[in-house]
């Protein structure tokens, strides 16, 4: 398989962030209580994940080595905040329900980690594709997150109802308990179905 | 020596080239976020205080110049004549910061016509209570020429216990709206009457 296409598809599933990776739960686990919230999540971070590592891989033989994660993190956050501002301007309810989770993308591990180990030492293009690929998982994993505990929480899917008037919602689901049995039976399942295809499961 | 220059340089430059972007995207931006905060924060608090949609009454704003700063007003015109005035300040000493309040006085009987919070950053549960109807109904039909108290300052307020900060903080807020209120009266009615006549002009749009 050719480079282009393992780093483009290695987001959905090898590195599946936050399941495969581990990494990023923060706002896994606290803005999925509707599909709604975790799609734009997962998207503010997709576009967030893009940039960086299209700069980062840009400026790979400028920055010194010493102050490196300094100047990540000030291009992560200059992205962070572009990303609040686009949200506020054309998708404000939104941007009410994810709140601080927004500012707190710059310290998201996903992003630092992908900057580190990926775009600081890979052509350009090589690392905007694997910002698009992790991003794209990323925002997959959450909308799912999302989708679930929306579901049997609340008996809608992006806010249309589903289910029919006699269904009692769940409500411990869009609770922050529901996220964490959510997140650590779809985890449970995905190391199941690894063993099954007898991958090398990832020891936690 | 050479190295650290390097250092600060490089650092320097990129942190000069985020701040670059960032106005430039402020810029573009800034009109329509103030829009959409008109639209989602300021217009449901619009549309209780003075009791129109708020479509109608965010077109009615007004800046007006004070020696502390502008403020933003709102008014709601009765056939022509200013009925309602939703003014907008920023009550200070709020436990997570200031407090953003509305406080909408009727321009024909001087009495308030409610309170409504706009923004702040209190604790949940404890100062986050200035939000609920039980506090900000003390406000209705006080009179807008005395100043709002709390009980044992003399007034009619009953404060949130637990939450003393928050309950000043709203109380500054209301005092300045009210001396905005009570030291420019006349002046924002000539602007609003300027406003109104400039509405009616097609030329001078």
């Amino acid at each position: 398989m050719s480079r282009f296409l393992s780093v483009l598809i290695h987001g959905f599933w090898k590195d599946l962030p936050p399941f495969r990776l581990v990494l990023g739960l923060c706002p896994a686990l606290a803005v999925t209580a509707s599909a709604n919230n975790g799609l734009g999540m997962g998207l503010s971070v997709t576009f967030v994940l893009i940039f960086s590592n299209l700069t980062i891989s840009l400026l790979r033989n400028v920055i010194p080595d010493k102050v490196r994660i300094a100047s990540y993190i000030v291009i992560i956050a200059t992205l962070v905040v572009i990303v609040e501002m686009i949200l506020q301007a054309y998708f404000f309810g939104l941007s009410q329900q994810l709140g601080i989770y927004i500012p707190l993308i710059v310290v998201n591990c996903i992003i630092l980690g992908r900057a580190e180990a990926f775009a600081s030492r890979n052509p350009v293009f090589l690392s905007a594709v694997d910002g698009l690929s992790v991003g794209l998982g990323f925002t997959l994993s959450l909308t799912l997150v999302g989708s679930i505990r929306e579901i049997l929480g609340a008996g809608t899917w992006f806010g249309n109802s589903l289910m029919g008037a006699d269904f009692q919602p769940f409500a411990f689901m869009i609770r922050a308990p529901g996220a964490f049995i959510c997140l650590g039976m779809l985890l449970g399942l995905m190391n199941a179905f690894s063993r099954w295809r007898g991958e090398n499961v990832i020891q936690n | 020596m050479r190295e650290i220059a390097k250092l600060v340089l490089v650092l320097g430059l990129i942190c000069g080239i985020s701040a670059g972007s960032l106005a430039t995207v402020r810029t573009y931006l800034s009109d329509r976020i103030e829009k959409q905060n008109d639209l989602f924060v300021r217009g449901p608090a619009l549309e209780l205080l003075l009791q129109q949609p708020a479509l109608a009454i965010l077109g009615n704003k007004l800046i007006l110049d004070t020696p502390d700063g502008p403020v933003t007003l709102f008014y709601k015109l009765d056939s022509g004549q200013a009925s309602g005035l939703a003014i907008e300040t920023n009550g200070k000493g709020g436990y997570g910061g200031d407090i953003s309040i509305m406080l909408g006085v009727d321009m024909v009987s001087d009495k308030l016509l409610g309170l409504e919070i706009i923004k702040h950053q209190e604790t949940p549960g404890v100062g986050s209570q200035i939000e609920k109807g039980v506090f900000r109904n003390q406000w209705l039909n006080l009179s807008a020429n005395d100043p709002v108290c709390l009980k044992t300052d003399g007034g009619t307020i009953d404060g949130i216990s637990g939450a003393t900060y928050s309950t000043n903080a709203v109380i500054n807020g209301s005092q300045e709206a009210l001396s905005i209120f009570n030291n420019s009266k006349d002046r924002i009615r000539e602007l609003i009457s300027q406003m109104d006549s400039a509405d009616q002009n097609p030329l001078s749009n």
